[in-house]
């Protein structure tokens, strides 16, 4: 169960950067399917809490370095079919009826995409399409957005593992809010890392990351983080701002999008601090 | 490849990052400053100068950190702990041509090998030795950032 819950979290990975590849309508349908996988791995996890089993994030990396989209789409429905022959592991037959009709439906969509050239996504080039870029500029954006898509995908899975071991309904909306707007960040990061020619899928979490014991230190330390990262983006707003009026608004707009984070973890905190 | 190709190649795709199943050492470098740790696993044949047949690290950490940990564990790939001590040396000796950040990330890299080396060597006469962890002695904090404090 421990190995399908894995070859879940890796296929959901692997579809979500599929999704940065490409620049057509796929992209869309790629982002539904990795919503769908995503959902899988919650369904999984919630099936572990109920039994009392132990889990974890840990992966292996996603290879994901192709020049042709049809090489990860038949990547994808290898793993998928990978995953429907452990299926029987699951106990839960709601689930697996489930899981099963919708990797069917995912397989037969992936199939029929169309194929095109992605090599573009792994260049090293290092070049915004029409954005002209100081080298300076470049490398602040290079390091910016391997550290934030990692970052991002950190959250993602903290957050999510904190609303899977939590009863509490007003946490689990806060929770839920900052998954779903990390997946947002995510996106946006990724797509610009295809584009740059540095696309990498982020590195597994250590256990410690996701499994504390101090929510309330945790939300502390998130709330300094995230004013840290409204100060790289500031920092990266400025860089940008000489070559690229898009960017420099970009970047303002996420160091804003910061501030409704820190919001929602100070809500969360004062309400913990209440109950108590 | 250039400099920077490889440094980029590294960040896309880092080697030996995560866990190896059943590790014969693990040594942690931690940065007490920041809270930023490495974990190297190593798989090793007994000999007299045993060899490192299998190496793998996780890291809570900066890119600057992935980038270390991919190379130095590419290097420690398949040699003997007399080359993999002179590796940590060599390492920890060019720290001071770094910037702050970038010498403390190295050197928790570095620290993390010699502490799986070590806890290594103190399991052949303890099995039960715990694992060793080292602390970085670089300061980490930017030069501009020490600068504006002073002024």
């Amino acid at each position: 169960m421990r190995v399908l819950f894995s070859e879940i979290h890796e296929v959901w990975l692997a579809t979500q950067f599929t999704g940065f590849m490409t620049k057509r309508e796929s992209r869309q349908e790629l982002y539904e399917f990795s919503n769908i996988l995503f959902k899988h791995l919650t369904w999984l996890e919630n099936d572990f809490i109920k039994n009392g089993i132990d889990y974890s994030y840990d992966i292996k990396q996603v290879p994901i370095r192709v020049t042709e989209l049809s090489h990860m789409l038949n990547n994808i429905i290898v793993r998928l079919e990978t995953i429907e022959s452990m299926l029987n592991r699951c106990n839960d037959e709601h689930i697996v009826f489930r899981m099963q009709s919708d990797i069917e439906y995912i397989k037969s969509a992936l199939q029929k995409m169309p194929d095109e050239s992605v090599e573009e996504c792994f260049s090293a080039k290092k070049l915004y399409p029409n954005v002209p870029l100081t080298d300076k500029a470049r490398d602040a954006l290079t390091i910016f957005l391997f550290e934030e898509s990692y970052k991002e995908y950190e959250l993602i899975m903290v957050y999510n593992y904190s609303k899977a071991n939590s009863d509490d309904a007003f946490l689990n909306r806060i929770f839920q809010i900052l998954v779903d707007e990390s997946f947002f960040h995510l996106r946006s990061f990724g797509e610009m890392m295809a584009e740059m020619g540095i696309l990498g899928v982020p590195r597994s979490l250590m256990e410690e990351i996701y499994k504390f014991d101090d929510l309330k230190e945790f939300l502390k330390n998130g709330i300094l983080e995230e004013i840290g990262a409204k100060e790289e983006c500031k920092k990266l707003a400025d860089a940008v701002s000489q070559s690229s009026e898009h960017f420099a608004s970009f970047f303002t707009f996420i160091n804003n999008q910061e501030n409704y984070h820190i919001a929602l973890m100070e809500e969360a905190l004062a309400y913990i601090n209440n109950k108590k | 490849m250039t400099a920077d190709e490889i440094l980029i190649e590294h960040m896309m795709n880092p080697q030996n990052y995560g866990k190896l199943e059943n590790p014969d050492a693990v040594g942690m470098g931690k940065n007490p400053q920041n809270g930023e740790k490495v974990a190297i696993y190593l798989e090793v044949e007994k000999q007299d100068d045993p060899l490192i047949t299998d190496i793998a690290f996780q890291a809570i950490g900066c890119t600057t950190t992935i980038v270390s940990g991919s190379i130095i564990t590419s290097e420690a790939k398949d040699i003997h702990f007399s080359r993999a001590e002179e590796l940590v040396s060599t390492t920890l000796g060019m720290l001071e041509g770094q910037s702050p950040e970038d010498a403390a990330c190295t050197e928790m890299v570095a620290l993390a090998l010699k502490a799986a080396l070590d806890t290594y060597e103190k399991r052949r006469e303890d099995a039960e030795f715990p694992m060793i962890s080292y602390h970085i002695t670089t300061d980490c904090t930017p030069k501009d950032e020490v600068e504006d404090k002073e002024k």
